[in-house]
């Protein structure tokens, strides 16, 4: 090659010496770098920032006016709440505190509430360790949970003679206890029964296959509220007179149905998300279709789906409310119906009740939320896809 | 679509009336141990669960009347809290005994629907609530009035017959629930409000100022509620509708929860018959004699019961108006017992 | 053996069952109208390394997934180890447990440790007390060279990696044949050594192997047979110097100019 005297534009580099990280600048991060970046990057943003705080300000201050600041705490009765000198009062707590029985328990006697506070510690001591990742023997406790822990529940919140438990009948049932009892079983049969359904829209059987989309569509096609008066009002009809299917058992098997089917379809949105190579790397090790679907499928297709899942979840928590247009008193019912009690009728006390009803529902339905995202990143094990 | 499912409905409503309405009801009532009740989900005054949880109100008490009168025991009642849609139903397939929940008596349900009312425990109708400072005191004045009610119910359809046959305008401000209601109508959005009388004064509770605000005396309404029971079951149906009879008979004669022991003394014929000293007017209808005693002794008369739950003395403050005995100024009228 | 033979559709093999790992008599299979295996017949002795190879779409991997049933062939017979493919599940199931698989996307399960990978189908399968399994499961893990990942999720391996954890879990059910589909298409240039490495020392070990590749450095290094498919039919099977050195077929000689240049 001749020597060439033309000059190249660039210089031949070389490094030996590995540069080290450097910190970013510090106007990009602490406090102010955020605020900066998120907050007020520029005049449209700050505009929304300050908009939004102020909208924020507005609703709960008068929030916290109504139920804080200006709410009565006690009384014996309506006289208690009504506005004073023609200033308007606040929530009117007084009310919720003498209805809290009722709206913990519906109309279960009092003498027999140890009963159900028992079933809930169980309940809550067998399923906090389930929930908890860290904590061991996950085998035993499902197993207690699933399997004893309802005849427990059954027997002490209905109630054995034989081992002298009085009777309580579904009908005294209510309130809170009533809403949990339907969202559990509602729940606890709800997943296993979707898994099958959507096991069974997937199989290479067409009278399986066909079954389950019968299934799954009739009860999606259907609204709730009529699968709900179907059961209570149509039900009896075509029974046989001395047949009565218990009015608790009519719509517990309803939202179980209802929820299975919307169930079955999340599901199936996750076994249609697992790559074919998984299967067949699951065939290919000599796994039968069960130890394929149980070890291999399920789990990752669950996985997938656990936002699906716990929106369902807490769209069935909710629909139990439903129950209370059928004469059962379910929190929403046994609330309402509390506010018929002229004792209690005050301008705020269906505002306090609602108010209430909110706080109750977001609690248990925020947890269900927290929880299926902390199991979300839990679960997550980096695989890419 | 919707003739399609009123149609089956009907066809299964008489096939429910068909299996239902052999029944000996007495007999299932004694063997069971209690009257199966069907009460409304909670309405002020009628069926409503106080602060301890215990039901009551003016249905609730007629139906303890009738457990007092079958049992001789009031607390042998339990109590089913139906909607209004499936309250038929429920007393048609068996699944209650009786239904005491402010059920409006019509041709059309004692008729068609398999049902028989056994009379009227209060006349209730159609009234107008307004704010005092509007000065109106009659109906008729209120010519172009906005009017607050309750979406697709028969108040709505009442109005409108009541403004057309007098000629005035109006104007409609309808909601779905009575909280929604009567929150507007105390903001001033309508000059009126309308509902059943016994329901006005409910939802007065309910507003700032009650005291601002006064009834109209016009009732545009006939609402006469009263219990039911199934069709095809007479003995039932006698038992239901005497007690009814003599909760008001007991009124009339002065027979009270406090007297009525001594009142077994009394010479009154009447008396002496309704209280089972002669006759045999209970075991006529497959009770006991005292069957008029044991009500009268555990619930009280109709006025002590009207007193209590929907009287001038509770919340409700309802005078007694048309549901006054007969010689009181009312209608409130029973056929004796002899 | 009748390697020098051109005509691969009639060989009348004296050999016993018992030497044959696979038989394929006249294998046909369609995918709808598509004929993509071709009166396929193919005798493979125990102990013998096979290399398939041949361009895409010429019916090579179906080959293989024929054998453990992961496709359906619908004429002619397949015999691994003596028994037949049939719709029975039992016996395919059988098979399965016999033949391990390597896949050109790994399928490790997302889902599970490394070790868990490797002991999950003993454990359920072979139903092996778990301390065995997992003792096995190291042991195959350090052949394979990453017995320190045992309790890594795949998603936390290379590529590389992830494919001998692979070939470790086949070997944890200790197969009898070994199936690659392949196993290095999907991996960068630098992490293929340490597979076929790994495949390398497999091959020393005397066992089984079927695997589809275009690693023709394998192929010459380790394999006793190549075999040249194009258009669901076998093309041409020799030696891999014969095949390399004197190929036969038209179509044969074209494709190897294309792929070593």
């Amino acid at each position: 090659m001749p020597a060439t005297t033309k000059k190249l534009p660039w210089q031949p580099f070389h490094r030996n010496d590995m540069l080290p990280p450097k910190p970013p600048p510090p106007a990009t991060t602490g406090v102010l770098g955020w605020l900066r970046r998120n907050l007020f990057s520029n005049w449209w943003n700050t505009l929304l920032t300050l908009l939004g705080l102020w909208f924020i300000w507005v609703v709960a201050s008068s929030l916290i006016e109504f139920a804080l600041i200006k709410a009565v705490w006690t009384g014996e009765d309506r006289n208690a709440c009504l506005p004073k000198d023609g200033v308007e009062v606040g929530a009117c707590w007084a009310y919720v505190n003498a209805k809290f029985n009722q709206f913990m328990d519906g109309f279960y006697p009092a003498d027999q509430e140890w009963r159900y506070l028992t079933v809930y510690a169980v309940g809550i001591a067998l399923l906090v360790p389930l929930l908890i990742p860290k904590v061991p023997w996950k085998g035993l406790n499902a197993l207690l949970l699933f399997g004893a822990y309802p005849v427990l529940a059954y027997l002490l919140l209905y109630g054995a003679p034989s081992l002298g438990l009085p009777i309580v009948e579904t009908t005294q049932w209510g309130g809170l206890l009533l809403t949990l009892v339907i969202a559990s079983v509602g729940i606890v049969i709800s997943l296993p029964l979707g898994i099958v359904f959507a096991l069974g829209r997937r199989s290479q059987l067409p009278v399986i296959r066909f079954l389950s989309i019968a299934f799954i569509e009739f009860w999606r096609g259907v609204p709730l509220i009529t699968v709900l008066f179907m059961s209570s009002v149509m039900l009896p009809l075509f029974l046989p007179e001395d047949v009565t299917l218990d009015k608790v058992v009519r719509p517990l098997v309803g939202v179980a149905l209802f929820a299975a089917a919307y169930m079955a379809e999340v599901v199936r949105g996750g076994l249609q998300a697992i790559p074919k190579g998984q299967y067949e790397a699951a065939q290919a090790l000599g796994l039968t279709y069960w130890q394929m679907m149980g070890l291999i499928i399920l789990p990752q297709a669950l996985k997938l789906v656990i936002p699906g899942i716990v929106n369902t979840f807490i769209g069935l928590f909710k629909d139990t409310s439903l129950v209370s247009i059928i004469g059962l008193f379910d929190l929403l019912g046994i609330v309402q119906t509390s506010l018929a009690d002229a004792k209690w009728s005050t301008p705020t006390t269906a505002p306090t009740a609602y108010l209430f009803l909110a706080l109750v529902y977001f609690f248990f339905c925020y947890g269900m939320s927290r929880y299926s995202l902390f199991m979300e990143r839990h679960l997550h094990t980096g695989h890419k896809r | 679509m919707k003739k399609i499912v009123a149609l089956a409905l009907g066809a299964l409503m008489t096939a429910g009336v068909a299996t239902a309405a052999n029944a000996g009801t007495l007999e299932d009532v004694k063997k069971k141990g209690h009257v199966q009740c069907g009460v409304s989900q909670g309405l002020p005054g009628f069926s409503n669960p106080d602060d301890k949880g215990n039901w009551t109100g003016l249905d609730v008490d007629f139906c303890r009347a009738v457990a007092a009168a079958v049992f001789g025991d009031p607390n042998k009642v339990k109590f089913t809290p139906l909607s209004a849609k499936e309250r038929f139903t429920a007393l048609r397939s068996g699944e209650v005994d009786l239904l005491a929940r402010n059920t409006t008596w019509t041709m059309q349900r004692d008729t068609e629907l398999g049902l028989n009312f056994v009379g009227v425990n209060y006349y209730d109708g159609q009234g107008f609530m307004v704010r005092k400072s509007l000065g109106v005191t009659s109906a008729l004045q209120l010519n172009g009035a906005a009017v607050c009610t309750n979406t697709g119910t028969t108040t709505e359809l009442n109005v409108a017959d009541y403004f057309r046959a007098n000629k005035m305008q109006y104007e409609v401000v309808a909601f779905e629930k009575a909280d929604e209601v009567v929150k507007a109508y105390d903001e001033g959005r309508c000059d009126v409000y309308t509902t059943d009388r016994s329901g006005l004064a409910a939802q007065r509770l309910k507003l700032k100022n009650p005291d601002e605000h006064v009834v109209l005396p016009e009732i545009i309404s006939k609402e006469p509620l009263g219990p039911v029971v199934r069709h095809g079951d007479d003995q039932w149906f006698d038992i239901v509708k005497w007690t009814l009879f003599a909760m008001i008979n007991a009124e009339e004669l002065g027979v009270t929860s406090q007297n009525v022991d001594e009142m077994k003394k009394s010479t009154n014929p009447s008396i002496r018959r309704l209280l089972g000293v002669e006759g045999k007017f209970g075991e006529n209808i497959g009770l006991t004699n005292d069957w008029a005693y044991n009500i009268i002794k555990h619930v009280g008369n109709y006025g002590e019961v009207y007193e209590r739950n929907v009287g001038p003395k509770t919340p409700l403050g309802l005078a007694r108006g048309l549901n006054a005995l007969w010689n009181k100024g009312g209608i409130m009228y029973a056929p004796p017992i002899r | 053996m009748s390697t020098t033979s051109n005509n691969t559709s009639a060989i009348a093999s004296a050999a016993s069952t018992d030497e044959l790992a696979v038989q394929m008599i006249d294998v046909n299979k369609w995918y709808g109208e598509f004929h993509v295996l071709r009166d396929i017949n193919l005798e493979v002795f125990r102990g013998e390394r096979i290399v398939i190879c041949g361009p895409s779409g010429s019916g090579k991997s179906t080959l293989i997934r024929c054998i453990n049933r992961l496709e359906e062939h619908q004429a002619g017979r397949i015999i691994v180890n003596g028994t037949e493919l049939t719709e029975d599940v039992k016996k395919i199931e059988e098979i399965r447990r016999e033949v391990g698989m390597v896949f050109q996307h790994f399928n490790l399960f997302p889902h599970l440790t490394v070790l868990e990978n490797c002991t999950l189908a003993p454990i359920w399968v072979r139903r092996m007390p778990k301390k065995e399994a997992e003792e096995i499961a190291m042991h195959f893990l350090e052949k394979v060279h990453i017995p320190e990942q045992a309790h890594k999720y795949p998603g936390q391996l290379s590529g590389g990696q992830q494919q001998r954890v692979a070939i470790a879990r086949s070997l944890c059910m200790q197969p009898q044949i070994m199936l690659f589909d392949e196993p290095t298409s999907a991996l960068d240039p630098e992490m293929i050594k340490e597979v076929l490495e790994v495949m390398v020392e497999l091959a020393e070990t005397g066992m089984t192997m079927l695997v589809v590749t275009h690693e023709m450095g394998f192929a010459r290094q380790v394999a006793d047979r190549v075999i040249f498919m194009d258009q669901g039919q076998i093309v041409e099977m020799n030696t891999p110097e014969e095949f390399f050195t004197n190929p036969q077929s038209e179509r044969t000689k074209l494709f190897l100019s294309q792929i070593l240049h």
